[in-house]
């Protein structure tokens, strides 16, 4: 049976097949490709190869960066759940992955609720992870179900007071 | 010496022999085992890996544990070692237990929740959109039904966005609109079974034809990791895409130009992706029939769907412009500009990837002229436009893969796997550091 590489044969006879036929050779259509020095195709194993291990580095490399991410979102929640003395599970974590700074925001509830359904504690962590917890510089309260707004914001203490970032 | 090879290598391949068929049997359980892992845990829902829905598996509920991260990634990585335990045992994997294997894996998917992707609830707000509401759904998204029961299981993303499919997808949904939601689910999902079992029996034919093991090539479509789990688990509609992709070699190699021409066209005005072959099958055929076939089909295709849907609904390149300025975490041009140090894709890297298909494009056209298989070339513009395209889902790299079994090149197939690998790879974070 034929596996369709090769042309039908009605079409062989046709003006344009006849025009294709006066090509010259290196412009001709061929049924099959020429066996040749294999150099084409030795230029795009070698293209793929370098392509494919592009991509392999770009995702091992992701793989790390957010293999830190998550770490450091570990540390962030740990450290929220130490300062608050609430072992709650919906905390949410805000991270500066735009400016590849290490400073995240940590809001969660300060009674037992749905998410954002009570008034917020927010905690601005930096630094280092040590003894898997983060610095919490200081930070401010949320109403219940209002985002991480400036304009939301209130009873601002520790750096973030000094910072102004409390309306 | 001549002792040596008539003794003593004969003895080691039928020792190989005898334990090929008990291995891939291991190999087959695993894959079974894994799927049903995952189904089991997903039916009891609650889970972030799972989208909401309504409960069509509650009878599985009981058994398992709510779905992880953890025993979903394990359970991944134990269905691609089972796979390519298969892929490896090849030609020793019995006809019967190649079907037997498949027919188990589509059964446990069709019988468990939807998995990994909303996508299947917008495909039921489009055609209710349609046939309950009276809209249409090239001009509105689904929040314009947002008091319907199907708009609460809509992806988030997609609340607002009107529909990216073609005329005749949108045809095909519209029926499984009457049904209510729940019917309508389970219309899906046969339907994505259906037409993975079309794909599949396609692939088996199509292999025969060009004298690959039709065994192994299907165990390597339909065994597939992603393809299961990712494709068949969220009921795409890449399947329908695939059938009629896989429908339109089918008759290429029948000789049959005009139907294959017209099905791969029809697979186009389900989901466009798939009119990347035509170039690559006119070049290599050159067939005035083939011609007639795509035109007449695209001609009576946006006639039926001017009528039906307006000038919205003939008009898909609009929609292809506004999903491909889209980006996903899991993109290759994504990771890319992570590792050169950028937060993400900016816009001059959509122009310049879109360069870089261009050019991918030519050279596999040139290449096509002048006798290079044209399945293979079809296969790798396919695999160009999920590698360069910023928004990469899973069942976006199931499309090279059919192609690639019955290649003529076998670094098309080696390239779709190895590509299906590094998306597996980029999943397990969760795996390395889970967060609590």
């Amino acid at each position: 049976m034929s596996d369709g590489s090769e042309r039908v044969a009605s079409s062989r006879g046709s003006a344009f097949e006849r025009w294709l036929a006066q090509l010259p050779d290196a412009l001709r259509p061929r049924e099959r490709e020429r066996r040749g020095t294999g150099q084409m195709r030795l230029v795009e194993t070698i293209v793929l190869l370098l392509a494919g291990l592009l991509m392999a580095i770009a995702t091992v490399n992701d793989v790390v960066l957010d293999t830190h991410v998550n770490h450091r979102l570990n540390a962030d929640l740990r450290t929220w759940r130490a300062y608050t003395g609430h072992d709650y599970k919906n905390v949410g974590v805000e991270q500066d992955v735009l400016h590849y700074t290490t400073t995240d925001v940590v809001c969660g509830n300060t009674t037992p609720g749905p998410p954002k359904q009570r008034t917020q504690i927010c905690l601005q962590m930096t630094g280092p992870i040590v003894h898997s917890h983060r610095a919490a510089r200081g930070g401010w309260y949320l109403p219940p179900k209002a985002e991480d707004l400036h304009r939301y914001r209130y009873g601002c203490f520790g750096a973030p007071k000094a910072e102004g970032k409390c309306s | 010496m001549n002792v040596a090879a008539s003794g003593q290598f004969p003895l080691a391949r039928t020792r190989s022999t005898q334990w090929a068929a008990p291995l891939a049997t291991v190999c087959g359980l695993l894959l079974v085992a894994a799927t049903a892992e995952i189904v089991i845990d997903a039916a009891v829902g609650h889970s972030i890996l799972i989208p909401k829905q309504p409960p069509i598996a509650g009878w599985l509920s009981g058994i398992g544990e709510r779905l992880g991260y953890r025993v979903f990634l394990i359970a991944l990585l134990a269905f691609t070692a089972g796979y390519a335990g298969l892929i490896a045992l090849g030609r020793s994997v019995s006809k019967r237990f190649a079907i037997a294997l498949l027919a188990a894996l589509h059964a446990l998917i069709f019988v468990g929740p939807i998995l990994l992707s909303t996508d299947v609830f917008s495909y039921i707000a489009y055609a209710r959109m349609g046939v309950q509401h009276g809209l249409n759904p090239y001009v509105h998204g689904p929040l314009s039904i947002a008091h319907d029961p199907v708009y609460h299981y809509v992806g988030q993303d997609w609340k607002k966005v009107a529909t990216a499919y073609g005329p005749i997808y949108t045809l095909i949904s519209y029926p499984f609109g009457l049904l209510g939601v729940t019917g309508a689910l389970w219309g899906m999902k046969l339907l994505a079974v259906l037409a993975s079992a079309g794909t599949l029996a396609l692939t088996w034919r199509c292999a025969r034809v060009r004298g690959r093991d039709p065994v192994s090539a299907t165990l390597l479509v339909g065994a597939n990791p992603l393809y299961v789990v990712y494709g068949l688990g969220g009921a795409h509609n890449d399947l329908i895409m695939l059938l009629l992709m896989m429908g339109a070699v089918a008759l290429t190699f029948a000789g049959r130009d005009a139907p294959a021409s017209a099905a791969v066209v029809a697979g186009a005005l389900v989901k466009a992706t798939v009119a990347a072959l035509l170039p690559f099958m006119l070049l290599a055929r050159r067939s005035l029939a083939q011609v007639w076939g795509a035109l007449a089909t695209l001609v009576l295709g946006a006639l039926f769907a001017y009528a039906v849907f307006g000038a919205d609904g003939v008009n898909v390149v609009a929609a292809l412009n506004r999903d491909a300025a889209f980006v996903s975490t899991d993109s290759f041009p994504n990771e890319l500009a992570h590792l050169v140090g950028k937060p993400g894709v900016f816009p001059v890297d959509h122009d310049l990837l879109k360069v870089a298909l261009v050019v991918i494009i030519v050279h596999l056209l040139w290449r096509t002229w002048r006798g290079y298989d044209w399945v293979a070339a079809s296969g790798w513009a396919l695999l160009a436009i999920s590698v360069t395209s910023t928004w990469l889902l899973a069942w976006y790299i199931l499309w090279p893969l059919p192609l690639a079994v019955i290649a003529r090149d076998r670094r098309l197939l080696i390239a779709t796997l190895a590509v299906q690998g590094l998306f597996v790879v980029h999943q397990l974070t969760p795996l390395l550091v889970p967060v609590g």
